[in-house]
């Protein structure tokens, strides 16, 4: 066994083939979780033409990489512009952006780094020793149990919303009334299209999010904008006497790294537990890293000291939430290995990428192709590493771009907006949801409503009808479908136990309030 | 590095090289292709048509020396995809990798485009129909399955795909033949084999329809049995699966996936990109892709594939119009249901909210005249790009408008020129050449 798993790390380290494929990807991966709009998911199939060329072992360390590296950098617009890269930056998006509103915006990228990385390997670890066990129960969930799982996803997002209860629950209720929109994937029937075949693929998540963040801070930015205003300066440091390496090397990467490294060792418990929560979540297939985010941040609040600061601002949060989103990742590939199941549209693609390489997926591949599995788990570990040091050049990078003047970004975030809403399904009707829901969101924003619950209500609300008719449909009408399972029971437990205590808590703030 | 900015002669330098690249650009309208080609796949990236269309394409590229994209125009069934394949203009340019769903949307009124709004190139898959049970479940073949259901009618749920797809098709097809109500099975609407055969492990339904290479892993795992192959013949790679016609049932059904283009494109294009694709399917390189990925090849030309297509039409079309079935498709919970509970709250919660006098919001600052203009503007804007970017191009409609929003925020004209110029043929450069996202290049320029 030890010789399989030393073998394994030399076949990956010791190739260069492996290293080049890893630090290029990584900047790729970069790259195109960074621009909104584009995803890992694009990301991994404009790089398939090219894995037919490679081997096997390659080719999957470039997925891996890519996901890995993508789901950080969606964390870099969220935290710059308040456009999240991927849905699962959007738990935080209010906390991180708060940071560059203060003009300090390398803290939460710092912190969404080396949390990110540190959650990646926990994913890791999960995959590598205990990958088997959770796969067997990730099968045991059926459509009851996931949709009380969504159900609890969602639940999670109204408790991390900052202020009224209310007031995000009718956020949520909104989302998850947008995501009805469409052909109803359940009935395949049309619903409110009006006749408009437009209107039958329905609110794509990817422009409604970038809407709702980007396009509507945007106008916020445009209609109580004065020009022209000085652009922020940057802060001068006193730099007379010291090195060059300290100068252009030590000091940027302390500045980042820095702070991030002493709250992660103050918080290792903590991200213990996010990675944990992240990996159970990511595992199940359908689930992923979105509702990780969600869940480990309300828990996140749940247990803090200072609840008052999450979403305005809050480090733990950000940092809980990033770790649990990549842990999450590499929990995907645990039913997509030993059972050929994907978790996401990442792992279908992995599946077909061994298939194309005449490798089956399935409990046998632990078996037969012992090598290769040690080998892909060493590049799990090796993907989360390189993450550090690139990623920490696409923070430096990125730090230009809030140095630019407002009033010469603003268009240019604009057009992003449209072109990124563009890039997804090549669709004009796209670009007039982003600008409609720019609108809504801004509209939203001013009454008071968090617009994560309604970026959730959309990416769930789908799944969560799907489960709610399959199992009323599978059980012939009868609500007792939603219990008779115990492990259905006891999500449905949990569920019903969060809604009380979320209420409770709302009341007695009231309370206090009045007094 | 704002000082250095100020200097107009480096603005003049940025806006020349950009122009000139634009220029360099323009050499077009030479023998077709003369530019990138768009694929449209209906269906989401990573799944089985996904990954055959990008093998296509990619294998055209070779053959054709232009690019090929593919897009996912997904959403709706299969409808979005679909008619976005239609409506494109027939140039050539656009072609769509078509499933066994467009013989099945139209008869069940969800669109109104048919195969006739295309004209085939080439049938390029053909997976049949097969049926899957758990490995401990007790059934050893299709007659043990139908005795059950017989014994027990409503008693079993199947799943493969959402209601009314292929699959639902196929089974309920096969309880019509074998004299059974196509409603004795409980059809639990799932989206895609994945997750229906993850119910299937779950427990959750008791069989699961779908084609092969969609179960294949864990059927070698020995997770799941196939109890029968909806096929003329046995599969070469499972020589061992019989097929329901030699289990006694005559009764046969599967999905095909074929190219076409939009009704009107030029004979000689429509030759031209015929013979390149059959080049690429019947390349040792694509069969060895479709052998390994568990697709069935096939390289049916544009005359059999068409005859194809009326037949698969009339089929689809005799089984979906049956009263039997449209009794499967109408179901308790209808699509009404789910909005009604969530609309029935959101007015619990804005009367809470009333109640609670919660409705007013934060103090916000008020917009003023400027605000409202500016809000206006942006959603002008936004307008303007649709109407012009396909026209005019993305490269001259970005660069325009970024011109114009950057001057009204009462940027120097300079540097709003040379910010829109790089920043447009930047963004082209990027998105529309490496990332191979269509952004369009005009019609006013190329013919």
């Amino acid at each position: 066994m030890s010789e399989v798993v030393l073998e394994a790390v030399g076949d990956v380290l010791g190739s260069v083939q492996i290293w080049a494929v890893v630090v290029c990807c990584a900047a790729y991966g970069i790259f195109m979780g960074a621009v909104p709009g584009l995803t890992a998911t694009m990301a991994v199939a404009l790089f398939i033409p090219l894995a037919y060329w490679l081997d096997p072992l390659p080719a999957l360390a470039a997925i891996v990489t890519m996901e890995a590296c993508a789901i950080f950098a969606g964390d870099i617009p969220n935290a710059l512009l308040r456009i999240p890269g991927t849905p699962a930056s959007a738990a935080y998006a209010d906390d991180a952006y708060a940071f560059t509103r203060r003009g300090e915006p390398e803290r939460p990228l710092g912190v969404c780094l080396l949390f990110s990385a540190t959650g990646g390997l926990l994913g890791a670890l999960m995959l590598i020793l205990v990958g088997h066990q959770l796969a067997k129960v990730a099968v045991l969930f059926s459509v009851a149990e996931y949709f009380w799982l969504y159900l609890l996803g969602l639940s999670c997002a109204v408790i991390v919303a900052r202020g009224s209860v209310l007031r995000a629950v009718f956020g949520l209720l909104l989302g998850l009334l947008l995501s009805t929109v469409g052909l109803s994937a359940v009935h395949t029937q049309a619903r409110f299209t009006f006749g408009q075949a437009e209107l039958y693929q329905g609110i794509n998540f990817i422009p409604a999010m970038i809407g709702l963040f980007g396009v509507s801070e945007v106008l916020r930015n445009l209609v109580t904008f004065d020009a022209p205003t000085a652009g922020e300066k940057g802060r001068k440091v006193s730099r007379a006497g010291t090195g060059l390496f300290r100068r252009c090397v030590y000091e940027p990467v302390a500045s980042v790294v820095g702070p991030a490294a002493s709250l992660l060792r103050r918080r290792t418990p903590h991200v213990i537990r996010s990675g944990a929560i992240g990996a159970l979540v990511g595992m199940l297939p359908g689930a992923g890293a979105d509702i990780g985010a969600w869940v480990s941040l309300a828990v996140s609040k749940r247990f803090s000291k200072r609840p008052e600061e999450y979403g305005q601002g809050s480090l733990e949060g950000i940092g809980d939430a990033s770790a649990a989103n990549s842990s999450a990742l590499a929990a995907t590939w645990i039913p997509a290995l030993v059972f050929g199941i994907p978790g996401d549209s990442i792992t279908a693609i992995v599946i077909g990428v061994l298939l194309m390489k005449n490798i089956r997926p399935g409990p046998e591949i632990f078996e037969k192709q012992t090598a290769l599995i040690y080998s892909i788990y060493v590049v799990f570990i090796l993907a989360n590493l390189v993450l550090i040091p690139i990623g920490l050049l696409a923070i430096k990078l990125g730090g230009f771009v809030v140095r630019i003047p407002k009033k010469v970004l603003l268009p240019i975030i604009l057009l992003f907006c449209v072109v990124g809403a563009y890039a997804i399904n090549g669709s004009y009707f796209d670009v007039w949801i982003v600008l409609g829901m720019g609108l809504l969101g801004f509209g939203l924003e001013r009454w008071g409503v968090p617009l994560g619950p309604v970026v959730l209500g959309i990416i769930l609300g789908g799944p969560l009808e799907e489960r709610f008719i399959q199992t009323l449909t599978g059980s012939d009408g009868s609500f007792a479908a939603f219990f008779n399972r115990p492990l259905a029971a006891a999500l449905g437990g949990v569920c019903m136990a969060l809604w009380i205590s979320t209420a409770t808590l709302a009341l007695r703030r009231k309370k206090t309030d009045q007094a | 590095m704002t000082e250095t900015l100020r200097h107009p002669i480096l603005h003049a330098l940025a806006v020349a090289a950009c122009v000139a690249v634009c220029l360099g650009g323009c050499g077009r309208g030479g023998e077709y292709p003369d530019g990138p080609l768009v694929l449209v796949c209906p269906w989401s990236a990573g799944g089985g048509t996904d990954r055959l269309a990008r093998q296509v394409a990619a294998q055209l590229e070779g053959e054709l020396g232009v690019p090929v994209n593919v897009v996912n125009a997904t959403g709706g069934a299969g409808v979005t995809g679909h008619t976005r394949g239609a409506m494109a203009r027939p140039d050539g340019h656009t072609f769509t990798i078509m499933t066994a769903e467009l013989s099945m949307l139209h008869w069940r009124g969800l669109t109104n485009i048919t195969y006739r709004d295309y004209e085939p190139l080439m049938l390029i898959n053909r997976d049949d129909a097969a049926l899957f049970v758990k490995s401990d479940a007790p059934w050893q073949s299709i007659g043990d399955v139908k005795e059950a259901i017989q014994r027990d009618p409503r008693g079993l749920k199947a799943s493969g795909t959402a209601q009314g797809g292929i699959w639902h098709v196929a089974l309920a097809g096969w309880l019509v033949a074998e004299d059974l109500d196509a409603s004795d099975v409980i059809w639990v609407s799932i989206n895609g084999a994945a997750p229906s055969l993850q119910e299937l492990m779950a427990g959750g339904v008791d069989m699961v329809c779908c084609s092969l290479p969609e179960a294949q892993a864990l059927l070698d795992a020995g997770e799941i049995r196939c109890l029968g192959l909806m096929g003329a013949e046995r599969l070469p790679t499972y020589p061992d699966i019989p097929t329901f016609r030699e289990q006694g049932i005559d009764w046969c059904l599967g999905t095909w996936r074929g190219l076409g283009v939009p009704v009107g494109v030029p004979e000689a294009r429509k030759a031209r990109l015929t013979e390149a694709i059959r080049r690429v399917v019947e390349s040792d390189e694509y069969l060895e892709f479709t052998r390994q990925a568990g697709f069935n090849p096939a390289a049916e030309g544009p005359a059999e594939f068409g005859q194809a297509l009326a037949a698969l039409d009339e089929q689809f079309g005799a089984i979906l119009t049956t009263d039997a079935f449209k009794s499967v498709q109408t179901s308790r919970f209808g699509p009404m249901v789910f909005p009604g509970v969530l609309s029935g709250l959101l007015a619990a919660t804005v009367i809470a909210l009333l109640a609670t006098r919660g409705a007013k919001g934060p103090a916000a600052a008020r917009i003023d005249g400027r605000g409202m203009a500016r809000m206006a503007m942006v959603i002008a804007w936004v307008a303007l790009y649709v109407a012009f970017a396909e026209h005019a191009g993305f490269m001259l409609t970005a660069g325009v408008l970024l011109f114009v929003l950057l001057w009204q925020l009462e940027v120097r004209w300079y540097v709003a020129l040379s910010v829109a110029a790089v920043v447009a043929a930047v963004v082209y450069q990027v998105f529309a050449v490496y990332l191979r996202v269509p952004l369009p290049w005009g019609t006013w320029w190329s013919g």
